[in-house]
């Protein structure tokens, strides 16, 4: 008994029983709910009708799975999709474990300034990658070029299968990099030293004891790269077409002028079957990241890092990195620029003479084009804002409370991830089509932006929720106990604690809708321009050479917001 | 006949020296410790020699070979040095079994796979492991543990084995038994040691010899009586035991035993250093030396009992004389606020300069 309390602890006023306390919290929750599922449903529905959901004569029926299996495209298409998903998966795996094991665990000299480069495939957009191939490494490429003239006929052909995998898998690395360095950075030195001491060199060292305690998050990485290899556009329709190589994204995506008709529900067909193979692989994701921790139950002495001494093997190391950095970054990059800057190329032609700067002028010259750089830098700048303000909401309803919609909210995010951009662009159109009284917004820059938003779920509250998670519970559980509210302790503690990771959430939301393609395309119309989906639409039409201007553009808006997100010290990864 | 020889070793990080010139011999068949407070940079040294470490000068020799040699620009790295490391947090490969763990040494050194493994469970059965061979680390206690990383050590007979805190993760009534199992096994097998703690006691009970470090350079080094019995300099005196410190005037000065003025009244003690007359000196007296006496004498002084501790073997005193507070242990109870006669032998006080 406290009965030596002098005065009785002042009363608390009574929170304010507003009939909108928490209500906001399942607003949140419903409208989330809403914007992930009801795109979803609308392909599974279309999926099912026999024509396009707008046209009269529309039954229900299983017509469309029935002319899709029957398409031998499809099944060459599935192919293509498997063998590259592998291929990828056997690239980047190796790759991206020995570059994080380079990265984090030794003195590989000039680390500081490598990172940044090595994380360019994420933040640089597939088409433009691939674009940088073609007229780099491409028959008649650049560097092909000058490969023929110093050491005869090239081996390689960036147009073939094994081509397509190659480079898919090369810009994978960074993927597996990005999950395997963040383990690896978790793991202490000791039991490296430990093998060391043994009489391990460093890269027995990385087989035999880093690489292996952390296969939990290597795995984790596999299946994404895997997944991830279902979803690529940009590549396969940039360096598969000339040889008429079908995935299933460029299958569908080809579908509709195949047939010349409107053909959404085999479309729908193709989006469910990609769904069905991608979200499996998600909630595979999932319970691989769960058990991760368990693996290893007994760590090194975590905290302190020594990096281990290379020594003699530095040289060794540095060509490794070196030349991933070369095929991976600097060729197509490279590639992309000099043909931005050129008229022409080929045999006996001198890049001096042939250097213009038409093809910028040009672009400035075309109202359509001019508008996909501002909506662009629009959609990053202010929608990328918006769009971490929405992350924070959804991340806020769920933020220490473990209810049911808090679990519901963690699978739904997940849900978008499944579905590639290209599907998702085209379920919001039909959305937009569909539901009365959406039709007067899907000519505006928030159609672009709603399925921007929704296709970055995962990846949106994943950076929002590491920085709620930097504020100690104690912080939040201290304001409780004085009197504060769930909702008062999100507005007064967390919120002002995380506002510099808000802002570097939105630094990483912006580039990555810089360089976002595939969700547009479908999207595209006048005044809805924006510079990836442009892209593609372009490379169609064969304008090389303002695709290659407008690469470069995009290349440099990607670039400076890395500068200033590097200057801002904002961490590229968790 | 020496086995390790380390000298003049400089190491630093930036600005900070952490190793300021740091010279030792290990001979054969002998436990050194390298004893020091946290930031003393025994660690570093420890794993200096390891080839965990880059020093920026001196020499590390094994068996007269250079290891480390800043003046050729030779440092061999660490796996082509072939000693033992026993990490403080054992460092057991949590992927691997024991077996797997204790033989990893041997695999990399292409020793065959049946003598591998007639080796490691002769390692395991040595250390009193031998039935966990396929468990996995953390299936196994902390003494075992501890084991395991001494057997991975010392399957491959190396020259020298380095400890780096072995005792400093099992709890205290395991860590008094692993000190004097684990110096047994030493001797048995006539191992050459070099042992990093920071636990003065552990120190005198493991070592042949103690380096007592202090801010990268060698305080005192010797046999753990000579550091505990005559410590140098006041900080090993303060390091190596429980003490009672405070301060004097010096009144005569010369010779071996000087004659003080402390806040007791006068006293005699072992001069330590340059002491003149007038000086300040700083007077330590071990507790144990400390004596509750009958009447008064010299060097005796009358105090007040403030308190008595039990400690189960023994009995802690408090006493008060004035601004004095003197600790003491005896084995008699003895009555709280009475006045006493205390008396600081004259043998066992040493007076320090400063």
């Amino acid at each position: 008994m406290m009965s030596t309390t002098t005065s009785l602890p002042a009363a608390l006023p009574r929170a304010p029983r507003l009939p909108l306390r928490g209500l906001g919290r399942w607003l949140v929750i419903g409208v989330t709910t809403l914007v992930v599922l009801l795109p979803l449903a609308m392909i599974g529905y279309q999926s099912l009708l026999s024509a396009p959901f707008f046209m009269p004569g529309k039954v229900v029926s299983l017509d469309a799975y029935r002319f899709v299996f029957d398409d031998p495209d499809f099944w060459f298409a599935l192919r293509n999709s498997l063998l590259i998903a592998a291929g990828m998966v056997g690239i980047s795996v190796p790759c991206g474990a020995l570059l994080a094991f380079l990265m984090v665990r030794t003195d590989l000299p000039g680390r500081r300034w490598i990172e940044p480069l090595l994380l360019t495939p994420i933040f640089v957009s597939a088409v433009v990658l691939a674009l940088g191939y073609v007229v780099a490494a491409g028959p008649s490429g650049i560097f092909t070029l000058w490969w023929r003239h110093a050491f005869g006929p090239e081996w390689w052909d960036v147009y073939s299968l094994g081509g397509i995998a190659v480079i898919a898998g090369l810009t994978h690395v960074p993927h597996v990099y990005l999950y395997a360095s963040a383990a690896l950075r978790n793991l202490g030195s000791d039991v490296e030293e430990a093998a060391r001491t043994c009489g391990a060199s460093p890269l027995r060292v990385a087989r035999d004891v880093s690489l292996p305690m952390v296969m939990p998050s290597i795995l984790f990485a596999g299946v994404l790269v895997f997944f991830l290899g279902f979803e690529v556009f940009g590549l396969p329709l940039v360096l598969g077409d000339p040889n008429g190589y079908l995935v299933l994204t460029t299958y569908m995506y080809k579908l509709a002028s195949k047939l010349g008709i409107p053909s959404y529900h085999l479309m729908a067909v193709v989006a469910m079957l990609i769904v069905a193979v991608t979200f499996p692989l998600v909630l595979l994701q999932r319970r691989l990241l769960r058990s991760a921790g368990k693996y290893v139950s007994i760590k090194g002495k975590g905290g302190r890092q020594v990096p281990l001494r290379l020594g003699g093997w530095r040289w060794l190391a540095i060509g490794i990195v070196a030349l991933w950095l070369l095929l991976t970054v600097v060729i197509p990059v490279s590639g992309v620029v000099l043909r931005s800057f050129v008229t022409q190329w080929g045999e006996g032609i001198s890049l001096v003479d042939a250097f213009t700067l038409q093809n910028y002028r040009d672009i400035f010259e075309q109202d359509n084009l001019v508008r996909a750089i501002v909506n662009t830098l629009g959609i990053g700048v202010i929608g990328g804002a918006l769009a971490v303000g929405c992350y924070a909401l959804i991340a806020f309803s769920g933020h220490r409370r473990h209810d049911a919609a808090t679990r519901l909210m963690d699978y739904l995010v997940l849900v978008p991830r499944a579905v590639p951009g290209l599907l998702a662009g085209l379920a919001f159109l039909w959305v937009f089509l569909f539901v009365p009284g959406l039709k007067e917004w899907r000519n505006s820059m928030f159609a672009i932006w709603i399925a921007y938003t929704v296709i970055w779920l995962a990846y949106g509250m994943r950076v929002v929720q590491s920085a709620l998670m930097q504020v100690g519970p104690d912080l939040e559980e201290a304001a409780r106990t004085v009197g504060a509210s769930a909702g008062q302790v999100s507005r007064q503690i967390t919120l002002p604690l995380v506002r510099f990771g808000l802002l570097s959430s939105w630094l990483l939301v912006f580039l990555i809708f810089e360089r976002e393609y595939s969700t547009g395309v479908y999207l595209l119309s006048p005044g809805t321009e924006v510079i990836g989906a442009l892209l593609v639409s372009m490379w169609a039409s064969g304008a090389t050479d303002l695709v290659a201007a407008l690469s470069v553009i995009n290349i440099a808006m990607v670039s400076l917001g890395l500068v200033v997100a590097l200057r801002f010290g904002v961490k590229l990864h968790d | 006949m020496t086995k390790l020889t380390v000298q003049d070793i400089h190491l630093g990080y930036g600005p900070v020296q952490v190793l300021q010139g740091v010279s030792f011999n290990l001979k054969a068949g002998e436990v050194v410790s390298l004893l020091g407070a946290s930031g003393s940079g025994k660690t570093t040294l420890l794993r200096a020699v390891a080839g965990l470490e880059h020093p920026s000068g001196g020499r590390i020799l094994l068996d007269g070979k250079a290891l480390f040699d800043a003046a050729q620009g030779l440092n061999l790295p660490a796996e082509q040095r072939s000693l033992g490391l026993v990490f403080q947090s054992y460092a057991l490969w949590p992927h691997k079994t024991v077996a797997q763990n204790v033989g990893y040494g041997l695999a990399l050194r292409k020793v065959p796979a049946a003598e591998t493994q007639t080796r490691v469970q002769a390692a395991l059965d040595n250390l009193g492991l031998g039935h966990l061979g396929e468990r996995y680390p953390f299936q196994l206690s902390g003494g075992q543990q501890q084991r395991v990383a001494i057997a991975r050590a010392l399957v491959y007979n190396p020259p020298v084995i380095l400890l780096d805190e072995p005792l400093s993760n099992l709890d205290a009534k395991l860590r008094e038994e692993a000190r004097a199992w684990l110096r047994a096994l030493i001797v048995k097998m006539n191992l050459s040691a070099l042992c990093v703690t920071h636990d003065q006691t552990e120190a005198m009970a493991m070592s042949d010899r103690i380096l007592l470090l202090r801010n990268g350079r060698i305080e005192q080094e010797g046999t753990p009586q000579e550091l505990y019995g005559a410590p140098q300099t006041l900080y090993t005196a303060e390091f190596m035991g429980s003490n009672n410190r405070f301060e004097a005037t010096v009144e005569q000065a010369g010779g071996n035993t000087v004659k003080l003025q402390g806040p007791g009244g006068p006293l005699l003690a072992q001069g330590r250093g340059a002491l003149r007359h007038g000086d300040k000196a700083q007077v330590v007296v071990r507790l144990e030396q400390v004596r509750v006496a009958e009447g008064p004498g010299p060097n005796r002084l009358p105090a007040r009992l403030v308190t008595a501790m039990y400690l189960g073997d023994r009995w802690e005193y408090l006493f008060e004389s004035g601004d004095l507070r003197l600790r003491a242990f005896g084995h008699a109870p003895r009555e709280t606020g009475a006045q006493h006669w205390v008396e600081l032998p004259a043998e066992a006080c040493w007076a320090y300069a400063g």
